[in-house]
């Protein structure tokens, strides 16, 4: 079973994301900001990373250089923001983010995005 | 879409989405969080502060919990959700992660011959400091090799009298090897004596966190142990503690915090590190 | 070498300190402290962000600062001097770090308004300029602002929040404002629940979140 991590601070995206991603047999564990990722991250890897960009105490962009900087093994990571400017995806790329989702995101896009991530575009 | 599987109501009129209302919550003020396993022990404790408080109804209850400028009820509810009883050993695996992990670590970079540092902080009565000289003494190989100060702080004079005395009922050293028993207790009645050796190994100090007068002498710590204190904390008194935290550490110093705290509701002054024994939070080493 | 009883942290020592040290600073310890704001050194720099709280003018130095600083602990110093001062001029100049491109500031200027507004006798200040954020051009600006809703004791948030569904055009608005009505939603919030789900119909996220504050409400 993939895990998944997803990291937001409003607890409605959380559940929202997590039905989706359930409802397809992946194994979900949240955190509501970057330190809490990365603790988590640090207790066990998972194989998705679905982050906010907007966080308090440590966002998402953060979380993915703070990631780095400890050389934790970054899975593929899906960023979400309510900003659409390509500023943020060009800075979230340049964090390490594979790609960069506008909310509210859809449950066949989020579904689509994480098997392409995982490389099971096929299934 | 709940993780939880429907349940019937235990009682308490406390409904499912109340439960879940009230985790959420829990969870972003305090760090704490419940598994469906423990519905019965939350609704409880729930039920409790909603007759104390007369508020009637979980719904009542929640908009004091909420909407209190004091924040004093939630204090009160952290309070009873978590069982703060302090034993000699108690959660062993950070003393271990001190003696394996950290202070390898600190004696690796350390360039002086200079003490090093163990600031524990609240003191209660004493068990966690003392717990940390024994450790020491028991189990770091390096332990004749360097000088090793512990500083034990409380705001409450009375416990500090209590922690200097060094008494403690067997509850209280139960998890304690009995060797280490027979060599550094000594019974008394019902009760145990701490050895000289070891009680003169802590000084103990009468501080408030709050107090930036009482706090400025307290400098170049190489770990602190900050256990449960911080989420009774509103969040201003969490900031300045940090802030003090900061202040008292050497550059790349140490914070182990309880079990069920994380620095992600308090700072991000430091960063996380990950030990085989423990999740541990760290000043950055440049800083200065 | 072993365990040793400390000689530098002592009682006396740690009480020692404590004459004088709240005493107000003279005008031109006021002027070092200012300059101290923008030494070469961190830790000068850090320093006088904390001394300056009894100075006047000292909100406004200590956003200038804010918004350039890069050493984290200055940032952090800066921002709880900020919190303690509660000082309406300040709080407007940190509501408008809210626009700013820099994320870890607009990050930091949610959670030091939301701490002000968060306990009694600090909410003054807060209330006006949350008013004013509302109402910002900016979708993102609305959405900090609802963002620093999520932690004020205030009574009026939920009234607040029923504004932002029944009138705000914009979805990501909206779905940052049910998010918290799923917290503090009461029977008030109802109808403007029902009216949004039907506002947004073809919006799976909001049906979501609409239906979860009604469930919650006992509406569902």
């Amino acid at each position: 079973m993939k895990r998944v991590l997803i990291v937001d601070d409003a607890a409605t995206v959380r559940m929202y994301h997590r039905g989706v991603l359930e409802s397809r047999g992946f194994a979900v564990e949240e955190a509501l900001n970057g330190i809490e990722a990365l603790e988590k991250a640090l207790e066990t890897p998972f194989d998705l990373l679905l982050v906010d960009v907007n966080m308090p105490r440590l966002d998402g962009l953060g979380f993915l250089k703070e990631m780095r900087r400890q050389q934790i093994p970054q899975p593929p990571a899906i960023m979400v923001s309510t900003e659409a400017a390509a500023r943020d995806e060009m800075a979230a790329c340049h964090a390490g983010a594979n790609c960069y989702l506008v909310k509210p995101v859809r449950p066949l896009q989020l579904l689509a995005h994480a098997r392409l991530m995982l490389g099971e575009a096929n299934q | 879409m709940s993780t939880l599987t429907p349940h019937p109501d235990p009682g308490h009129g406390i409904s499912n989405e109340d439960f879940l209302k009230f985790r959420e919550f829990f969870y972003r003020r305090t760090g704490i969080s419940f598994e469906a396993s423990k519905r019965y022990f939350v609704d409880k404790r729930l039920a409790e502060r909603i007759e104390a408080t007369a508020t009637g109804t979980f719904r009542g209850y929640f908009t004091l919990l909420r909407f209190q400028a004091s924040g004093e009820e939630l204090q009160l509810l952290t309070n009873s959700m978590t069982v703060n009883e302090t034993y000699f050993l108690r959660e062993e695996y950070q003393f271990q992660c001190l003696v394996d992990s950290i202070l390898p670590e600190i004696v690796k970079h350390k360039v002086d011959s200079d003490p090093i540092r163990i600031w524990c902080i609240p003191s209660s009565s004493g068990e966690e400091p003392y717990s940390i000289a024994m450790y020491l003494l028991e189990k770091w190989s390096q332990i004749n090799a360097w000088d090793v100060e512990i500083i034990s702080s409380d705001i409450d004079t009375s416990i500090l009298r209590r922690a200097r005395q060094a008494r403690y009922s067997s509850r209280s050293v139960q998890y304690v090897p009995a060797r280490w028993l027979a060599k550094y207790f000594k019974a008394a009645g019902d009760e145990y004596q701490l050895s000289d050796d070891v009680r003169q190994a802590v000084e103990f100090t009468r501080v408030n966190l709050a107090e930036p007068a009482d706090t400025i002498k307290y400098r170049n710590f190489d770990v602190i142990f900050c256990r449960n204190l911080l989420i009774y904390f509103d969040d201003l008194s969490r900031k300045n503690a940090t802030d003090t935290f900061y202040e008292a550490l050497n550059p790349a110093g140490y914070i182990c915090l309880g079990h069920s705290e994380s620095m992600s509701r308090i700072s991000s002054l430091f960063k996380v590190r990950k030990f085989p024994e423990a999740i541990v939070y760290q000043k950055t080493r440049e800083a200065k | 070498m072993a365990l040793v009883r400390t000689k530098t942290a002592g009682e006396d020592a740690g009480r020692a300190g404590q004459a004088g040290a709240a005493a107000l600073p003279e005008a031109a310890d006021c002027v070092d402290l200012a300059d101290g704001l923008e030494s070469a050194e961190a830790s000068v720099r850090r320093h006088a962000a904390k001394e300056i709280l009894r100075c006047p003018n000292a909100g406004a130095a200590l956003v200038s600062r804010l918004k350039r600083e890069q050493d984290i602990a200055v940032r952090a110093a800066i921002l709880t001097t900020l919190i303690r001062l509660d000082d309406p001029a300040a709080t407007a100049e940190l509501a408008g770090c809210l626009r700013s491109e820099d994320v870890a500031l607009r990050n930091e200027a949610i959670e030091a308004l939301g701490v002000l507004a968060g306990t009694g006798d600090r909410a003054g200040a807060v209330p006006p300029v949350l008013a004013s954020l509302l109402a910002d051009a900016d979708p993102d600006v609305r959405i900090f602002a609802v963002n620093v809703m999520g932690s004020m004791a205030h009574p009026d948030v939920e009234r607040w929040l029923i504004q932002v569904i029944e009138s705000d055009a914009h979805l990501n608005v909206c779905a940052t404002a049910l998010d918290l009505l799923c917290e503090v939603g009461t029977e008030a919030s109802i109808d403007s629940l029902v009216r949004i789900k039907v506002r947004f119909a073809a919006e799976a996220f909001i049906q979501f979140a609409a239906d979860l504050a009604l469930k919650r409400i006992g509406e569902i």
